[in-house]
C-alpha cells in the first residue's frame, strides 16, 4: 500500500492526527523535564504506572485504568512530597522508581498477576488509538498550550531563577507542581501513543534538539513543537512507507533530528 | 526613636529557619539614604537579617519597620518586596538560555506586569536605562550563561535596580570576584549611590570595600549587632 492509500483508512487518519497534535504539544514539556531535573521522575511515573497496572489486575480492573490512576496520583503528589522532605525531585523519583517496581513484582508473585499483561502497557501504538484517546490527546494538548500562553513569563522566571521568582511573589512551587502534573499526564498519553519505552522520543528528544539551537524559552518552545511534530508525523509516514513499527520509526526520526542538530550547531 | 524617619527600623528581632533562632533580639536602625556595611563571621545571621527584612522567613518575632510600615503579614511582605531590591549571594547563571535584556526585564514582574499583563514600553525603557548604567547595554542580546563572573554580578544588580527600589540589599556582591572585577563593581555601586537616593545595606567581608562603599558599618555576632564601626 502507498502512503496515500494508508491515509484513506480511518485508523491511519486518526493516527496521523494524533501524531500531529501530540508531537506538537506534548513535546513542549520536554524543557520542563530538563529545567526541573525530572529525568528520574519520569521513570518513576512509568514504574508507578506498572505498579498501578498490576494493582488494577489484582483487583479485577483493567491494567490501563490502574496505570492511569497511578500516573495521576504520582504526578499530583511527587512534587509536594519532594518539597515536604526537602529532597531534589530526582532523588524522590529514584526512590519511587525502585519502590514501585519492587512492589509490582511482589504483586506479580503474591497475587498471581500475569506480568506480561501489565508489560503490555509499555507497548502502545498510534495505530491502536480510539476516538476517545484522540480526544484525550487533544484535551491535554490544549491544556499545555493554555498553561504556556497564560503563564509564559512566570514559567520563564521559574526556570531562570526560582529563588527570585519566589520572592517576587510568583507561586513558583505551584507552577512547578502544575508542570509536573501535566508532564505526568503527558507520560501517560505518550505511553499510549508510542509505548512507554519510547516516551522520550515524543517528550524529551524534541526539546533536547530545540535546546541545542535556541537562545530563548520562546525559541525552545516553537522548535520543540516543530521537531515533535516532524518526528511524530514524519516517523508515522516513514513507518507506512517502509513497513516499520510506528513507535520505532518515530523514535528514529527524532534521534536523527537530534543528530542533525549536533552537526548544525558545530 | 520610633523608626518613623528611618528607612529601616528593627527592634528585638528574633528569626531563623528552625527551632533555634539565627537572629537573637537584633536591633538596628538605618536612615533614609544611608549606606550601611554589615560585617560578621559566617553564620552570624547577615543573610538571615536580609531575609527577615524581606519577610521571607516563617516566624519572625520583634518589630520590623520598613519605610515607616510595620511588616507583619504576607501582604506587608509583598509591599516591602515591591520597594526593596535584593541581590542574593552566590547566584549561578541558570540553565535557561535567556538574553541579558530579558533577564533584567523579568525583574519588573509584580511591579508593572504580571499575570495577563505583559511587559510594556515603560518596562523596556527602564530596562534599557539600567543596562546602560551597569555597563551591559552592549551585551543586551548575549545569553546570560555566557557572561563572566563580574558581568553576572552586574546583571544581578541590574535585576534589582530595575524594580526602582527605595532600599537596596546587596548580599556579598564582591565575593568570588577577582580584584579587577571587584573594582569595577565598587565603581558601579558608587555610581548607583550618586545617581539614585537609595538606602543601601551591603554584606561585605572585606573591610577595605566596606570603607570605600559605606557611610557606616556594623558587626554582627550570634544574631545581634555587636558593634558599630566608624567608616573614615
Amino acid at each position: 500500500m502507498s502512503i496515500g492509500e494508508y491515509l484513506q483508512v480511518p485508523i491511519f487518519q486518526r493516527a496521523l492526527l494524533a501524531a500531529l497534535v501530540a508531537g506538537g504539544t506534548v513535546s513542549l514539556l520536554g524543557v520542563v523535564i530538563v529545567m526541573l531535573n525530572l529525568t528520574t521522575m519520569r521513570f518513576a511515573l512509568m514504574h508507578m504506572a506498572l505498579l498501578g497496572g498490576a494493582a488494577g489486575l489484582a483487583f479485577g480492573a483493567s491494567p490501563l485504568a490502574g496505570a492511569t490512576a497511578a500516573i495521576v496520583l504520582g504526578s499530583l503528589f511527587l512534587g509536594p512530597f519532594s518539597e515536604r522532605l526537602r529532597l531534589d525531585a530526582g532523588i524522590t523519583g529514584a526512590f519511587f522508581m525502585t519502590g514501585s517496581i519492587a512492589l509490582a513484582f511482589v504483586l506479580f508473585y503474591k497475587a498471581g498477576v500475569p506480568a506480561l499483561d501489565v508489560f503490555g502497557l509499555f507497548t502502545g501504538s498510534l495505530l491502536s488509538l480510539s476516538r476517545d484517546d484522540l480526544l484525550a490527546v487533544a484535551g491535554l494538548g490544549a491544556a499545555i498550550l493554555l498553561v504556556y500562553a497564560c503563564l509564559f513569563r512566570e514559567i520563564q522566571l521559574v526556570f531562570y531563577d526560582p529563588e527570585q521568582a519566589e520572592w517576587l511573589g510568583v507561586p513558583a512551587k505551584r507552577i512547578k507542581n502544575a508542570l509536573l502534573f501535566l508532564t505526568g499526564l503527558s507520560i501517560g498519553v505518550a505511553m499510549k501513543v508510542v509505548g512507554a519505552l519510547l516516551i522520550d522520543a515524543l517528550i524529551l528528544i524534541p526539546a533536547m534538539t530545540a535546546m541545542r539551537l535556541s537562545r530563548s524559552l520562546l525559541q525552545i518552545l516553537v522548535l520543540s513543537s516543530f521537531f515533535g511534530t516532524a518526528a511524530a508525523a514524519g516517523g508515522l509516514l516513514i513507518s507506512m512507507a517502509l513497513d516499520m513499527p510506528s513507535g520505532a520509526a518515530i523514535t528514529l526520526t527524532g534521534v536523527c533530528l537530534l543528530g542533525l542538530s549536533v552537526f548544525i550547531r558545530r | 526613636m520610633d523608626g518613623g524617619s528611618c528607612a529601616l527600623w528593627l527592634s528585638g528581632v528574633r528569626a531563623g529557619y528552625g527551632k533555634a533562632p539565627v537572629l537573637n533580639g537584633l536591633s538596628l536602625s538605618v536612615k533614609k539614604g544611608e549606606h550601611l556595611a554589615i560585617l560578621g563571621e559566617n553564620g552570624a545571621g547577615k543573610t538571615t537579617l536580609f531575609r527577615a527584612i524581606l519577610h521571607l522567613l516563617p516566624d519572625i518575632a520583634g518589630t520590623i519597620r520598613v519605610l515607616g510600615r510595620d511588616v507583619k503579614s504576607r501582604e506587608d511582605g509583598a509591599w516591602v518586596r515591591s520597594r526593596v531590591g535584593y541581590v542574593p549571594q552566590g547566584q549561578g547563571k541558570g540553565r535557561l538560555p535567556i538574553s541579558v535584556f530579558e533577564a533584567v526585564m523579568l525583574g519588573r514582574w509584580g511591579k508593572s506586569f504580571s499575570y495577563f499583563r505583559r511587559p510594556g514600553a515603560r518596562d523596556r525603557e527602564l530596562t534599557a536605562e539600567i543596562l546602560d548604567v551597569v555597563g551591559l547595554w552592549d551585551l543586551r542580546d548575549k545569553d546570560c550563561r555566557a557572561l563572566s563572573g563580574g558581568q553576572t554580578q552586574r546583571l544581578h544588580i541590574a535585576r534589582a535596580l530595575v524594580r526602582e527600589p527605595q532600599i537596596l540589599l546587596l548580599d556579598e556582591p564582591t565575593t568570588y570576584l577577582d580584584d579587577a572585577s571587584r573594582d569595577v563593581l565598587a565603581r558601579l555601586i558608587d555610581q548607583v549611590r550618586k545617581k539614585w537616593p537609595l538606602t543601601m545595606l551591603m554584606i561585605i567581608h572585606d573591610w577595605q570595600y566596606a570603607r570605600r562603599l559605606a557611610d557606616r558599618a556594623v558587626y554582627l555576632r550570634r544574631g545581634r549587632i555587636e558593634e558599630c564601626l566608624e567608616v573614615v
